[in-house]
């Protein structure tokens, strides 16, 4: 193997690699990215046996072949070559050579046959999506998703495809649920809803983000998902289980609403959250008429307390809740208004943008 | 200069046997489960003159006393007789600090009882637990609980040996190095390639020399070497962990532990029940493999867990975190809910569903 490239696409291939290699693991060749060099270029994956990537690059090729190397050091050295063109040449027993300008670096790989073949998934329907709106979909639902990995069905963003040519994402820890409906016409061909994996969802938003206008594909097939944009495959398993009905836990309408201008709220949640106690972020929520107060204490530091002026004339209410699930949720909204409901003290407050439900956020109150 | 008082109740669990059934009284007893890797948990001192010790393999206890009388261990009744026993100490001081159900430290420089010395207090103890309950006790008094404890064991059983504070240093000097607690063998064997066996050979070391080669167990040993114990009697100290474990009689491989998993992460959620102001955090999965190599895998999760069942789902889903090969066998399995912190005030999070 031995071909020449741009530094910069060898920097961009193992950049996209770098969340997906795996440096705790029992397998070590899964620290590393295979570098397959043919005649049409070279392509580098990386592949954690859950999720893989092939990156696509031109390249001057005067010798196919492949080797295995390590993801990350590899990477340290391009970003510090001192010259635009990089070679790389396979030695004997696997030892590469990464030779640009005046710098040489003979690296220790391993051989491209021990590298675990990705699933094929040629099978899989298709569809044509758009990046930005899947982008918008992620980052409106991914706060949501359990970091709690004994409850592994809730590891994931539920994607359900609805009629009328709508996608639905949905994303709860149990405390909190996130839900956004949009646009992604297409025939999935799926039966019901598929959970993809954080993991995956992380690496898929970062490589819309690379280029969100770019032509993207997304299809379903067995227990996996494939994602193609120009120059790019991605493969990932899905979570294997049932759902949570989340239907079941998004109220239809409250008894309390309140219009709140959204960055004065999430400011002053922040700013009042400091004085939660034991940084569980608690505060108290109150609504008086045309008033919205934030307040909380704590019994080491002292208290806290902030006054919104909002248009209210519903029942006085005093709820708890963290601070964090509601400013996760303003920090996605654009609007610069939000709807807030509630029903008693221990119902779910709902966030909305106000007249527009397809992005709804539900949050359990705290007991204060 | 402090008086303590160890008190070790003698062949405890075989003793309350004997006692409670007339019939047994002279002839060897042995208490332990049946099974081919059950271990003793007592043994009568009839017994003992046959080689069995506690926490032999009982299979090995039989061959060495076949005609002894083995008992399955009633737990329930010795903990009611340790509360009887921990009643007549708790007369004397109320620092006590129990080891186990058959052993406890007790701080007797100012008794409540009144009494003039820490020896009069160990005697008394001793005649109590002999009126009251009909056991034997063996009792050590020295100024430190390390002193007390080796005397209670030096007249054993149903003795007392005291260790006054000018005889420390002589009564230290020819012990063998295994009798200092901390020491075993491996610590036996790297202390041995040094050329020292006794604790007076030991107390010849510079402390720098123990402490390079032994870190701070180095400076530990120096200290002991030299009689010097400031570890205090702390009474009743609040759970720290509570964890449940169980060999099996044959090894078996992962997928198979689930229902012994299952089972013994509700005898710990039955444990920590019993301790309502104090929450345990940390999960643990303990597994022991056929070649013994030891493996534990935790979680924290983000709130404690709050019911019999989620202690249970956690357990066995640590078992996916086990990298060994799928033919691995395992000998032993253990779940402990550990990392325990006193109750906070309910402020809970609610739930959208569970």
């Amino acid at each position: 193997m031995e071909f020449r490239i741009a530094t910069d696409e060898l920097k961009k291939a193992l950049y996209r690699a770098q969340g997906i290699v795996e440096r705790k693991t029992t397998m070590p060749i899964l620290a590393n990215v295979l570098v397959n060099a043919t005649k049409s270029g070279v392509t580098v994956t990386a592949f954690d046996l859950d999720i893989g990537i092939v990156s696509e690059h031109p390249a001057e090729v005067s010798k196919p072949g492949a080797v295995t190397l390590s993801a990350k050091y590899v990477f340290d050295i391009v970003q510090n070559l001192p010259d635009a063109q990089v070679t790389l040449k396979k030695l004997a027993n696997n030892y590469v050579d990464i030779s640009s300008g005046s710098a040489h670096f003979k690296i220790v790989g391993m051989a491209a046959e021990e590298y675990p073949k990705l699933p094929k998934e040629e099978s899989a329907p298709l569809v044509q999506i758009s990046g930005n709106t899947l982008l918008e979909m992620i980052k409106k639902t991914q706060f949501a998703i359990s970091s709690d990995e004994t409850r592994y069905i809730l590891n994931g963003v539920y994607f359900e495809p609805q009629a009328g040519g709508k996608v639905r994402m949905v994303a709860t820890d149990g405390h909190r649920l996130s839900l956004i409906e949009r646009e992604l016409t297409g025939d999935f061909k799926l039966k019901g809803g598929v959970i993809i994996p954080r993991k995956g969802l992380m690496e898929l938003k970062r490589l819309l983000d690379e280029a969100p206008d770019a032509e993207c594909h997304l299809g379903f097939a067995e227990n996996s998902a494939l994602f193609k944009k120009p120059g790019l495959t991605m493969v990932m398993r899905l979570i294997d289980g049932q759902f949570p009905e989340y239907q079941r836990v998004i109220p239809k309408e409250g008894e309390k609403v309140v219009m709140v201008p959204k960055m004065s709220f999430l400011e002053s949640l922040k700013r009042i959250a400091l004085l939660s106690a034991d940084k569980s972020y608690a505060v108290r929520i109150g609504l008086e008429e045309n008033k919205l107060l934030i307040t909380a204490n704590n019994p080491d530091l002292g208290e806290a307390r902030d006054v919104l002026e909002v248009a209210y004339r519903g029942g006085d209410i005093t709820i708890g809740f963290n601070a964090r699930y509601l400013t996760d949720v303003l920090s996605v909204m654009e609007t610069d208004e939000v709807s807030f409901e509630l029903g008693d003290e221990h119902s779910p407050g709902v966030i909305h943008a106000p007249g527009d439900r397809s992005f709804t956020a539900v949050v359990m109150p705290m007991r204060v | 200069m402090r008086k303590i008082v160890h008190i070790d109740m003698d062949a405890f669990y075989a003793s309350v046997e004997q006692r409670d059934e007339p019939s047994l009284r002279g002839r060897p007893v042995v208490v332990a489960w049946r099974g081919q890797r059950s271990v003793v948990c007592a043994a009568s001192y009839e017994a003992r003159t046959f080689g069995v010790r506690s926490a032999m393999p009982a299979m090995r206890a039989e061959r060495l006393c076949p005609h002894a009388v083995f008992l399955p261990p009633d737990f329930t009744r010795y903990r009611a007789v340790s509360r009887q026993v921990h009643e007549i100490l708790a007369r004397h001081t109320s620092l006590v600090e129990p080891l186990s159900l058959d052993e406890a430290y007790l701080d007797v420089t100012e008794p409540k009882s009144g009494l003039p010395s820490a020896t009069e207090v160990a005697r008394a103890i001793r005649r109590s637990i002999r009126e009251e309950l009909r056991l034997t006790a063996s009792a050590g008094v020295a100024p430190n609980k390390f002193l007390a404890k080796i005397a209670s064991d030096w007249r054993k059983p149903d003795g007392l040996f005291v260790i006054r504070p000018h005889q420390v240093m002589d009564f230290l000097a020819p012990l063998p190095v295994g009798r200092i607690p901390g020491v075993g063998k491996v610590m036996e064997g790297k202390l041995a390639a040094m050329g020292i066996s006794t604790v007076g050979e030991l107390r010849a070391v510079a402390a720098v020399e123990l402490e390079q080669r032994f870190g701070s167990q180095g400076r530990r040993l120096h200290e002991l070497a030299h009689g010097i114990d400031e570890s205090p009697v702390q009474p009743e100290r609040p759970v720290q962990s509570i964890s449940a474990e169980d060999t099996f009689e044959r090894d078996q491989p992962l997928e198979a532990l689930g229902p012994t998993i299952r089972r013994l992460a509700e005898r710990v959620w039955a444990a920590a029940a019993r301790e309502p102001e104090r929450i345990g955090r940390t999960v643990v999965l303990k597994l022991k493999t056929a070649e013994f190599k030891l493996l534990t895998r935790s979680h924290t999760p983000p709130t404690p867990p709050a019911s019999a069942q989620e202690l249970v789902s956690i357990a066995l889903s640590l078992c996916g975190r086990v990298e060994l090969p799928e033919r691995t066998l395992y000998r032993l399995v253990g779940v402990g809910l550990g990392n325990f912190r006193d109750t906070a005030p309910a402020r809970p999070q609610l739930k959208l569903f569970d």
